[in-house]
């Protein structure tokens, strides 16, 4: 096996990168032979070998799918060109996946940055003592420690009309009766998003409770010493000192979230009406329920574009840092 | 690697050549380090063939109980020795269609009459016709068989029938006689239940779009118990014909006279029966095969078993929804002959008899009757309702039938929370329908 | 300036106890529900405490060798996946670290956007792939499935964690005349013990949890992890409430005891390899 035969073959249009990524002559003048030598080949090849293997051949047979007519279903497929193409980019539906995916997504990410960074936070103050600030990271660690199809059921429980959270709501006088929430048009994708935001915060609360204790002490300290108050002090240091983790982690969280399927499908399948059709259950209905697989294909590889605008950015962000 | 999936098919095809090569070399590897499994039945020494048998009967039965079965088959069938793959409903399908594409399926499979029709086109499924005749086998113990362009592909192992399942002390309590027995009784009846108060409803309608099964069970379940279908007798969508329109009038009536319990647009087969079970609802059209479940989690619940109510005039045979559990052969099976072994031991007499008493469900043998004694009273009222009218279910061998489900679901759900006429939805389902069928 | 400093501390505290109540209350229902008769799930009004509380539904679990095998499937797997990542990562990340070859920067980006990947994808093709190398229905096939998605984001810490270790550090073990490969697990890997371990917590949770591609790649029980043992609760016609959450509560204590030995070293981790650069 040669991975470096590989690589060059399947990605020819590398070529053209490689010219600009020889760089950082510094290293090169020490470690003179390192270019030629296949010691790091030897280093990543169980990696790439891995993902070209499992990733790469799935990916590719989804495009050569999407530009057939009917494939698996006929024994014979034939040719299609961009037919599959054109049916999902005018299927209305589809249009309505794209609305509902983006309002998800961004809005469960916003909340994963806001409640992760308010609890990291508070968590993260000199004011309380170190049992107590471990049952509370205890506690906010939770709701990452459950399978997905748990979380889709417990809380499919719970915002049941008669459940649990319209029982306490309705008791307290906060509503007037009892809401569907999963079932009414008017509130299901935002009590998904909900459960989306409960299931996924903690992950982000620990990767910034860890930005936040790698931030020095010292300029705090030089701060309080200019007379900054805590506002300011949040703005001016804990923001900037976070600003890397806080991008690549929101990027990260984007493309995470659009690729939640287990979670809507046990939860609300796409409806009530659509309202919380994302891409990914509208692709999986194409395949698994009208068995139009290659349009369900097409339909994966524009996802797969879109998602690689996100990653483009993740990229960017992890050079820059 | 979006560099590969960017290109132009001319390209790609280079790209699988390699790939192709890269697979070969990694087969190898996974072979050498004994990773493998054979992935449909195999041969074993001695001459023993082992079955896979994927199915989701085997979770929905007593403990252990199709096992029990299974090694009584063994012990008829020295030769032959049968895996069970089993898991839930949902996933046995996902398994299922991902197994026909990749030409993997099980041995033998348990099937839904709804998915029969895309198996067989896919070419996924054996000819059982075939089958049959090489065996010699009596087709006519058989009570019904599935065909797709006149051959055979399934054969209904057990029915299920969908009665009306009444709460009879809600019904007193709400001083309803009697089950009610037309569809103005049964608006009756829902309205005085649901005005007892509480949290209590007349009626569940679950449309979850996931599984849109609700369609088939609790809203053409109307149609047909007043003799009607959606088909035109060539088998063509027929849904903007009068007998339809009245029943999904009809159950917008329910709607608006705000009898269903909340939360149908997204409750699913489960809920209706957790409902049910939790005296939520006082009626629900269901499967027979609840009785059991609904008695273990709630032994004080007082109901019983019931035709559906037919259109106030009717007075001809009910049709009576039905699903089965079905058995099909896979195409790419190397023991055929050994399958159909199984096929035939299931569809015995004496087997089909024990496991339908098991599950609460008819024998797909016309010889073989349920154990009454062994079962539930309710189970014989409902055999009686059966003998009385007949089954019905026209979504079974029709192609893509969860898809033609959804739709009609997603049209319903337009009607019920009042974005469109039920002319416009019935209109628009069928066009989407003609299209399919 | 004292008494601000007490109405901060109470505020903090307001605060997270609210937040505690939004994370743990579905916790704390779970369990509830997890003792209840299924007959009392859907009761009016619910109830935290039952009065018929019993610990059935654990100890069916626990004495049943079929759910036993979930259990054992799921260590199986999350070990295999965490060591083999581990492994991959820190041969992957030295390589990125510490030389510069064609198509580096490539290469690394590819890994970086495998995470873009969204599953749904491949799903179809990806079955036929593992049944076509023999995997289907294997601890194999699980493991490298679980890989293809804990990978990157190893290597993008194993990386970032070796740039922040000088190379002055290998380079004294090559001038005693050792080669790289010594360097890295003599010098490089004992130091990053910390980072490593943040990087195995993660994939060990994400391998536990992991749900889509077990149900697809699995069809026997000997084969199943848990997340797919409590969907079999979930039957056609019925939940098996209490099992059900007996099992999520079960088989989320491996994660949080790990989580529990590591949080310091976790959280550390994290911060070295995410945050300096």
């Amino acid at each position: 096996m040669e991975p470096a035969h590989i690589d060059r073959t399947v990605m020819p249009e590398a070529a053209t990168l490689e010219a600009e990524t020889s760089t950082s002559p510094a290293r090169d003048r020490r470690r003179p032979f390192a270019v030629r030598s296949l010691a790091p080949y030897g280093y990543i090849s169980p990696t790439m070998l891995l993902i070209f293997v499992l990733l790469v051949i799935p990916i590719a047979m989804v495009v050569s799918y999407s530009f057939q007519d009917n494939v698996i279903v006929e024994k014979n497929p034939v040719f299609a060109g961009l037919a599959n193409y054109t049916e999902v980019l005018t299927d209305p539906v589809f249009w309505t996946a794209i609305k509902n995916t983006f309002l998800f997504i961004t809005l469960s990410t916003i909340a994963h940055l806001v409640l992760g960074l308010a609890f990291a936070m508070m968590l993260n103050t000199g004011l309380l003592g170190g049992v107590t600030k471990a049952i509370f990271r205890i506690v906010y660690i939770l709701p990452w420690l459950f399978t997905i199809a748990v979380v889709a059921v417990i809380w499919r429980l719970m915002l049941d009309p008669f459940g649990v959270v319209n029982y306490i709501l309705t008791t307290l006088g906060v509503l007037q009766t009892e809401v569907n929430w999963l079932a009414s048009p008017s509130t299901a994708l935002w009590a998904l998003t909900f459960i989306n935001i409960w299931s996924g915060y903690p992950f982000f609360m620990i990767s910034l409770l860890a930005g936040l204790q790698g931030i020095s002490s010292d300029l705090y300290e030089a701060a309080a010493v200019d007379g900054a108050n805590s506002i300011k002090q949040f703005f001016n240091i804990t923001i900037p000192q976070l600003k890397p983790v806080l991008i690549s982690m929101a990027v990260l969280d984007l493309i995470w979230t659009s690729q939640q399927f287990a979670l809507i499908w046990l939860t609300t399948g796409g409806g009530p009406l659509n309202v919380t059709e994302m891409l990914s259950t509208y692709t999986y209905k194409q395949a698994f329920s009208s068995y139009e697989f290659a349009t369900a294909s097409a339909s994966a590889v524009i996802i797969l574009l879109l998602t690689m605008i996100l990653a483009f950015f993740y990229v960017r962000q992890l050079r820059e840092r | 690697m979006n560099g590969g999936s960017t290109r132009v098919p001319s390209r790609m095809k280079r790209l699988l050549g390699v790939v192709t090569a890269a697979l070969l070399a990694v087969g190898a590897v996974g072979c050498g380090t004994g990773t493998g499994e054979e992935s449909t039945g195999s041969q074993q020494e001695g001459g023993t063939v082992e079955l896979e048998f994927a199915q989701w009967w085997a979770p929905e039965l007593p403990d252990g109980s199709f096992q029990e079965l299974m090694t009584q088959f063994e012990s008829q069938n020295p030769n032959i020795k049968v895996k069970l793959l089993s898991g839930p409903y949902a996933s046995t399908k996902q398994q299922l269609v991902s197994g026909a594409a990749s030409k993997t399926l099980p041995d033998v499979v348990g099937l839904d009459g709804a998915w029969v029709n895309d198996f067989a086109k896919q070419g996924a499924l054996t000819d059982l016709s075939a089958l049959m005749a090489e065996a010699k086998y009596d087709e006519s113990q058989l009570a019904s068989q599935i065909k797709v362009d006149d051959k055979t592909y399934m054969i209904p192992v057990v029915n299920f029938v969908y009665p009306l399942f009444v709460n009879e002390d809600m019904l007193s309590k709400a001083n309803v006689k009697a089950a009610p027995t037309n569809r103005t009784e049964f608006l009756d009846a829902a309205k005085k239940i649901s005005a007892l108060g509480g949290n209590v409803k007349g009626w569940a309608l679950p449309l979850d779009t996931a599984v849109p099964n609700g369609i088939q069970n609790d809203v053409m379940s109307w149609l047909w118990a007043s003799g009607g279908t959606m088909l035109t007798p060539d088998g063509k969508p027929n849904l903007t014909s009068p007998p339809v329109k009245s029943t999904v009038e009809y159950v917008k009536s329910l709607n608006d006279a705000d009898v269903i319990a909340p939360g149908s647009l997204t409750m699913k087969e489960q809920d209706k029966v957790e409902k049910f079970t939790a005296e939520q609802i006082g009626m629900m059209i269901d499967s027979l095969a609840h009785i059991n479940l609904i008695k273990k989690n709630n032994p004080d619940l007082n109901f019983t078993v019931a035709p559906i109510p037919a259109e106030d005039s009717f007075t001809g045979k009910r049709g009576l929804p039905y699903a089965s559990w079905g058995i099909g052969i896979a195409d790419s099976t190397e023991h055929k002959a050994e399958a159909f072994k199984l096929v035939e031991f299931l569809m015995s007499q004496q087997a089909n008899s024990e496991l339908s008493t098991l599950a609460n469900g008819f024998p797909g043998n016309n010889t073989a009757e349920p154990d009454f004694s062994k079962s539930d009273p309710l189970f014989k009222t409902a055999f009686d309702i059966y003998k009385e009218g007949y089954p019905a279910n026209e979504f079974v061998g029709l192609p893509k039938s969860e898809e033609l489900m959804r739709t009609f679901d997603e049209q319903l759900q337009l009607v019920l929370t009042g974005k469109q006429s039920v002319d416009e939805a019935l209109n628009k389902t069928q066009e989407s329908w003609a299209s399919v069928i | 300036m004292q008494r601000r400093r007490l109405s901060t501390k109470i505020g903090v505290i307001v605060g997270l106890c609210i937040g505690a109540v939004f994370a743990g209350f579905p916790v704390v229902w779970m369990l509830s529900t997890s003792l209840k008769p299924n007959s009392e799930v859907f009761q009016v009004p619910p109830r935290l405490i039952t009065e018929n509380l019993s610990f059935d539904a654990y100890w069916k679990i626990l004495t049943d060798p079929t759910q036993l095998r979930f259990f054992l499937n799921s260590y199986i797997v999350a070990l295999w996946v965490t060591a083999l990542t581990l492994l991959a990562g820190i041969l992957a990340g030295y390589g990125f670290s510490r030389y510069e070859f064609r198509l580096k920067r490539f290469i690394n980006v590819a890994i970086v956007s495998v995470q873009a990947v969204p599953p749904i994808t491949g799903v179809i093709p990806y079955f036929g792939l593992v049944v076509a190398l023999g995997l289907y229905n294997t601890y194999g096939g699980l493991v490298l499935t679980h890989m293809v998605f804990t990978l990157p984001y190893a290597i993008i810490m194993t990386t970032a964690y070796f740039n922040t270790l000088p190379r002055e550090l290998d380079e004294s073990v090559k001038v005693d005349g050792g080669s790289g490969w010594t360097a890295l697990w003599r010098i490089l890997v004992p130091i990053s013990v910390p980072g490593l371990i943040a990087v195995g917590v993660y994939t060990f949770m994400i391998s536990w949890n992991e749900y889509l591609f077990a149900l697809t790649l699995t069809r026997t029980d000997d084969m199943r992890t848990v997340p797919i043992g409590i969907q079999l609760l979930m039957g056609q016609h019925s939940y098996e409430w209490n099992q059900m959450m007996a099992m999520s509560i079960l088989g989320s204590i491996p994660v949080l005891i790990l989580f529990l030995l590591f949080q310091r070293r976790f959280i550390g981790g994290l911060t070295s390899g995410a945050v300096k650069n």
